[in-house]
């Protein structure tokens, strides 16, 4: 019989063995530039024999290039890491995902990941409100973006980029309080779109307008930064998307595929996210700081699934009002 | 035509002959036409209708048109003047005057718009400090009709002032000076006799300002785009970036439509050329300069205004948003950083690979096409053969028709499989390298040929009567003679090619993207900082790239380097 110590020593050795992944791996991701650069760094510190190649864009955009891939039955991506379950639930029900129950999900919360295991949430991002700091008033609630004094200075990110961006519209357009005429009134208070939350945070710090929706980590980013502007987590609640990570079926290289699941939900990679300013989703790792604790942050609920079906008509909807 | 000579063999004349037609053929024949029958044949006609049926249609194309006229009013009110001044006057320091003149031309348009972005918001690095930015809150005033306008006039209007200064400088040297003599004075001798006699090149250049305008994408993508004002050139690109290749049908009935005007304002171009008075080219002497007097500081003053207004101030906009910390931080000496530039050089890999695949599009572009040009050259100015001289005029259509045409026209052609191959050229960095040699083979022919025309023949027909082969006299009389054309023609091309943006948006895939993609994607999502500091190094590498081909210029016919005039 075995000692424990060598047990455990040889599984070791399978474990690392397992994930000794090489090759090229083909990442698909809506993070903005520099962050999804930073990932890649550091993804390939760690595995150094893989060759990351990356594209990103919008979900939206994202997506579209997936499908037209899909169409052309030559999907060129191994791991997909956007914004929204949303868009993962619907990759899902088409069979496009593959399932990895290997993944280690201890220390995350059940509702963060897929019961069949084929789609992980890494974190929470939540959506509220940036301001500059030269706006005539603070804003505390969702409400106030339609006030008089907000008249023309809202710019919002459009849902046919963005994936936080159509959650958002999904979960207002749901909330009992909110309601589902708050985008129409934002378009008659003349709210404009803008292509993703990236071009909504530097039309805030520039100046252009004075009150952006963007998801909470650009706004305290660029705060954090210098450029003068800040964020509130209205009173209603904030909209949150949990940045799912999921394999392909069609994946050309599997084992360097989980490699970099694995890497996103470990420890290492969800500190990397709360240096860059994400709300991790394990529970074992702080939040950064300026966040509210996870328990005092109040969430819109969505209902994934009706969402799902809807979100070609939000879309739609949205480029009706705000011309796309 | 001259006899050929009548040895066979793949380095015969006429085998060279062959080949190159097929490759114009291939290049511009092929694609074009393959769109061209999308238009009228392909299956399912009802798409075409439902194109043409669409309100949005019509507005983009209102837009295309009422954008690139007014642009084309700016154009000509810059570039005649500037024409004028520098061809016909004796002001000084005109050669650093035509090179910073010709600047928004050779600059790429995402880059001035992203200039001008900075340059007018209210977080202007510039005017802000002066408070002269648009308040905190009002949107930046270049979004819309007027700032896509505006910025179209300033980038073509060096294709107004090329135009005329070619006719200026054509213009009779005696009937200027008889004038002169019976003491006409500037004014009059311009109203009466030189104006009059440059109306043919003036609405040439006018023409071609209206057509490159409306085939502009960079400028109306960043001005356009946030204030949901579409032209044809940005309704194509966001149809084909939203949906993908299932739209490929309705994309290509909009650049059809989007030929057509542009097949209009070349119809024009063409008939002005035609209508050019003959006699007056080729004077000879150059004109006497007209002195500018008392009245030199203050035109000097006015020039020199207007080179900081439309250069100096959206460019020192690009390179003080480069440095800011943050956007919307006030610049100082204490806030400047260059992590911006760290950013783009070192840790962003979209940006190192678009420059690896820009530097490789733009040179493999840059030494295939003068080798190209070099036989096309011969046959065209010294054989004066009329079927390649028609194929000539056919490879200039892939680059005076709109860049998104062509794209749209090669992913028609090559999103199927290669016969015998197997192979798609789609969603690969090869349909790019196509596109490019397609667009561009005209720019290294335009120079080559020029350069033909000022070349002896004696000695190619030495080296024939001695019996070299025609290809052994190529490479060894002809190459070395014309490698001063063929390299400004190389440089003319790479320059190009380097800040090649309308092709290259439609084109790109996963892992191809080029310099003008990146700059134009991190301005549109939101990260000018890094887009600004991109911008500055692509503008000062093509500022060392023009002062290089510069340092060729001695050695070159006139007219060969556009910024040289």
């Amino acid at each position: 019989m075995m000692k424990p110590a060598l047990l455990a020593f040889a599984l070791l050795l399978l474990a690392s063995a397992a994930h000794a992944a090489s090759g090229k791996l083909v990442l698909y991701t809506s993070q903005p530039d520099k962050i999804a650069a930073e990932t890649v760094a550091a993804f390939t510190r760690k595995e150094p024999g893989v060759s990351l190649e990356i594209f990103r864009s919008g979900t939206t955009e994202v997506m579209n290039r997936l499908q037209a891939e899909l169409l052309a039955g030559d999907p060129r991506p191994d791991v997909l890491f956007i914004a929204d379950a949303l868009t993962m639930e619907e990759l899902k029900a088409d069979h496009r995902l593959m399932a990895y129950p290997g993944a280690d999900v201890v220390a995350f919360p059940a509702d963060a990941y897929d019961k069949d295991f084929t789609y992980f949430g890494s974190k929470l991002i939540t959506t509220g409100i940036i301001y500059n700091t030269a706006a005539s008033r603070k804003p505390g609630s969702w409400k106030d973006l339609l006030l008089p004094q907000a008249k023309g200075q809202v710019i919002l990110p459009s849902p046919l980029y963005s994936g936080a961006a159509l959650i958002h519209m999904a979960a207002m357009s749901g909330d009992a309080d909110v309601g589902k005429y708050y985008y129409a009134a934002l378009a008659a208070n003349g709210a404009v779109p803008a292509r993703g939350n990236g071009a909504v945070t530097s039309a805030v710090a520039g100046g252009e307008k004075m009150y952006g929706i963007v998801v909470e980590f650009m706004a305290l980013n660029a705060k954090a930064k210098g450029s003068p502007v800040d964020f509130v987590f209205p009173a209603e609640g904030v909209t949150a998307v949990t940045e799912p990570v999921a394999i392909l079926k069609t994946a050309k290289n599997p084992a360097a595929a989980k490699a970099f699941v694995d890497f996103i939900l470990s420890k290492e990679g969800q500190e990397l996210a709360v240096r860059q300013g994400f709300f991790p989703a394990r529970r074992d790792v702080a939040p950064p700081p300026g966040f509210p604790s996870g328990a005092s942050l109040k969430i819109i609920p969505l209902d994934l699934h009706r969402a799902a079906a809807e979100s070609d008509a939000l879309k739609k909807r949205f480029a009706a009002l705000f011309g796309g | 035509m001259s006899p050929l000579p009548r040895r066979g063999g793949w380095d015969s004349e006429p085998a060279v002959f062959l080949a190159l037609l097929l490759v114009i053929a291939l290049l511009a024949v092929l694609p074009l036409g393959r769109l061209a029958l999308e238009g009228v044949a392909a299956p399912g006609r009802s798409l075409l209708t439902s194109v043409l049926a669409a309100r949005q249609t019509w507005v983009a194309a209102e837009h295309t048109v009422v954008t690139a006229l007014l642009g084309t009013l700016l154009s000509v009110a810059i570039g005649v003047p500037a024409a004028v001044l520098l061809a016909l006057s004796d002001l000084r320091g005109k050669a650093v005057l035509v090179f910073a003149f010709m600047l928004p031309l050779l600059i790429p348009p995402q880059i001035i718009a992203t200039a001008w972005i900075e340059l007018c918001g209210p977080a202007s690095p510039l005017l802000r400090p002066l408070g002269l930015a648009p308040r905190a809150g009002v949107p930046n005033p270049l979004y819309g009709a007027g700032g896509i306008s505006l910025l179209l006039g300033i980038e073509h209007a060096p294709l107004v002032f090329l135009a005329l200064n070619a006719g200026l400088r054509a213009l009779p040297r005696e009937l200027i000076e008889a004038a002169q003599a019976s003491g006409a004075g500037f004014w009059r001798c311009l109203r009466d006799i030189i104006l009059p006699m440059t109306g043919a090149p003036l609405a040439a250049g006018a023409s071609l300002a209206f057509v490159s305008a409306i085939g502009n994408f960079g400028t109306p993508a960043l001005l356009g785009i946030p204030g949901g004002y579409n032209v044809l050139t940005t309704l194509i690109y966001r149809k084909l970036a939203g949906f993908g290749p299932t739209v490929l049908s309705e994309v290509a009935d909009l650049s059809l439509l989007l030929a057509i005007i542009a097949l209009i304002g070349l119809f024009f171009q063409g008939w002005a050329m035609r209508r050019r008075d003959t006699s007056m080219t080729g004077a000879g002497a150059p004109l006497r300069a007209f002195p500018l007097g008392r009245w030199h500081r203050p035109i000097a003053a006015a020039c020199w205004g207007v080179v900081v207004l439309i250069v100096a101030l959206p460019l020192g906009s690009l390179l003080a948003t480069s440095l800011e910390p943050a956007y919307g931080v006030p610049l100082s000496l204490a806030t400047a950083t260059l992590d911006n530039y760290r950013y783009v050089l070192f840790a962003d890999a979209a940006a190192g690979r678009a420059a690896l695949n820009s530097l490789f599009l733009a040179g493999a572009a840059a030494l295939v096409l003068p080798l190209l040009a070099l036989p096309l050259g011969l046959f065209i100015a010294w054989r004066g053969s009329r079927i390649m001289r028609l194929a000539g005029q056919l490879a200039e259509l892939p680059y005076a028709l709109p860049g998104v045409v062509l794209a749209i026209a090669c992913i028609l052609v090559l999103i199927r499989p290669l016969p015998l191959l197997g192979l798609s050229l789609y969603n690969t960095i090869w349909i790019m390298l196509v596109a490019y040699l397609a667009r561009f083979l005209t720019l290294a022919l335009r120079t080559v040929t020029a350069g033909y025309h000022q070349l002896d023949r004696a000695m190619e027909e030495a080296a024939q009567m001695a019996g070299a082969g025609f290809v052994r006299r190529l490479r060894s009389i002809l190459a070395p003679l014309l490698a001063p054309v063929a390299t400004a023609g190389a440089i003319l091309v790479f320059l190009t090619a380097l800040n090649e943006l309308t092709l290259s948006i439609l084109l790109w895939s996963t892992g191809n993207e080029t310099l003008g993609i990146v700059v134009f994607s991190l301005e549109q999502g939101g990260d000018n900082l890094s887009a600004a500091a991109l911008a500055v190094l692509v503008v000062a590498a093509t500022v060392l790239l023009m002062l290089l081909a510069g340092r060729l210029a001695r050695r070159l016919p006139r007219g060969a380097l556009p910024w040289q005039v």
